[in-house]
């Protein structure tokens, strides 16, 4: 079926086959491979977008589900080569390793921020709960998000080393 | 998706029903598709192979939710369980099931999954489905023939099972007004601080003059005790509790664990309503 939808701020009309998952539609239809896949069912967050301003799960919505909506991913982040204030914060801090879950990660922490500029550690911690890290063992990721939310004033590079 | 299956959305609930009902009588195996947190990873592992998918999100009549003194609480088909969260009535008046779906997954597949996908699935081990039963809530199943009204236990048939035909959804939850306000709790059991499935889940509720009592991942189907009386020995209700769960020993925990966890948190529970 045809579906229009807008993706960090660009209008998409494509066909797509109804089985398909917005994943595989943003990856392989529309050549968006930012967003990542993992375990295809809803457990690692690798495929974290935000559709409609809710973080979501790409891997477990259909495309055919999105037709019509306004969906950000990681490409929509970095303005040319100058990196968001999120991925800013997460070069930093160290608080990407080998960068797999990264895009799904700042999607969540994007997300999470807009909900609330402010988050305590705790509810940095619940904001990612979705999202698996098995590279940095989340602190410098936590870390980040502190910085940005104005709750640590240190500025990265590894602070308890 | 491996399996392939084409994709229908109705946007109206009559649409949805003659779409669910004229396909099954064709023959062809139409599934319905709500929040599809469930759905689309059976369908992935192959446990699930529909011929259609019938979305029932753009079905305006499906999405409400209201509370009022009469009614008691109503939760459409494709609310979903943020949109619970996020609600002061709930939050206020039904404090245990509020506390349960916060334990429901994470932010994500709670932006997307529903209360009611969530009893549909029938997982012995879904949060919703204990405080649920305390409530003493009703579904409302309809179907292109008319509707019919049954309690949660009677829904929930087994493992992944329930009392719903082919032809009909689940078009919403009915949470008697009668049940707001009373104290209790809930306690998951889990492998990890994050996110988890329930190796076991007790749910209490207590007014003044009865405690009730849900059991979760402890037996094929979820255990109701009712009528128990406030300022029971909390031995007696632990020995009621032992003789209504079966549980099983699996990769998660052993039976013999989730036996003494179900009392250990029947014993906090208590503690906390005294
Ligand atoms: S790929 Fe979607 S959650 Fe893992
Ligand atoms: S950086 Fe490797 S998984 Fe997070």
């Amino acid at each position: 079926m045809k579906i229009q939808v807008s993706i960090n701020g660009t209008e998409y009309v494509r066909d797509v086959a109804e089985h398909k998952t917005l994943l595989s539609f943003l990856r392989g239809v529309l050549g968006l491979t930012g967003t990542k896949g993992g375990c295809g069912a809803g457990e690692c967050g690798a495929c974290t977008v935000i559709m409609d301003g809710k973080a979501v799960k790409s891997c477990l919505i259909l495309a055919a589900e999105s037709d019509g909506a306004t969906i950000e991913t990681i490409e929509g982040e970095a303005a040319g080569s100058e990196l968001s204030d999120i991925q800013k914060a997460f070069e930093r801090h160290h608080a990407v390793q080998c960068g797999y879950c990264t895009p799904g990660m700042i999607m969540s922490v994007k997300d999470l921020l807009r909900r609330n500029p402010t988050p305590t550690r705790a509810q940095i911690i619940h904001g990612i709960e979705g999202n698996f890290c098995r590279c940095t063992g989340y602190e410098q990721i936590i870390e980040a998000v502190e910085e940005l939310a104005g709750t640590r004033t240190t500025k990265g590079e590894l602070d308890y080393v | 998706m491996v399996h392939e299956f084409s994709y229908v959305a109705p946007t109206s609930l009559d649409e949805l029903l003659a779409t669910l009902s004229e396909r099954t009588k064709a023959g062809e195996r139409a599934v319905v598709l709500n929040g599809g947190t469930d759905l689309l990873v059976s369908v992935r592992a192959g446990l699930e192979r529909p011929d259609v998918v019938v979305d029932m999100k753009r079905v305006p009549e499906l999405h409400r939710l209201s509370f009022d003194n009469k009614e008691g609480l109503t939760i459409g088909a494709t609310v979903t369980v943020d949109e619970v969260l996020a609600s002061e009535e709930v939050r206020e008046r039904y404090r245990v099931f509020h506390a349960a779906l916060s334990e429901l997954a994470d932010h994500h597949l709670r932006n997307r999954a529903t209360v009611t996908g969530n009893l549909v699935t029938a997982s012995p081990c879904g949060d919703s489905t204990s405080p649920l039963l305390t409530l003493k809530a009703e579904l409302v199943i309809t179907s292109a023939s008319g509707s019919r009204r049954m309690k949660v236990q009677e829904f929930i048939t087994g493992v992944k099972q329930t009392a719903l035909k082919p032809d009909e959804i689940v078009e919403k939850i009915v949470v008697p007004a009668e049940s707001a306000g009373a104290r209790g709790g809930y306690r998951k059991l889990k492998r990890i601080k994050g996110h988890d499935l329930g190796l076991v889940m007790v749910a209490l509720y207590r007014t003044d003059d009865e405690i009730r009592l849900s059991i979760g991942s402890a037996a094929p189907r979820p255990v109701l005790i009712e009528g128990i009386k406030p300022g029971t020995d909390a031995d007696r209700v632990k020995t009621m509790a032992q003789a209504a769960i079966n549980p099983i020993d699996d990769v998660r925990a052993s039976a013999e664990y989730r036996r003494a966890m179900v009392d250990a948190f029947i014993e906090q529970l208590l503690e906390e309503v005294k």
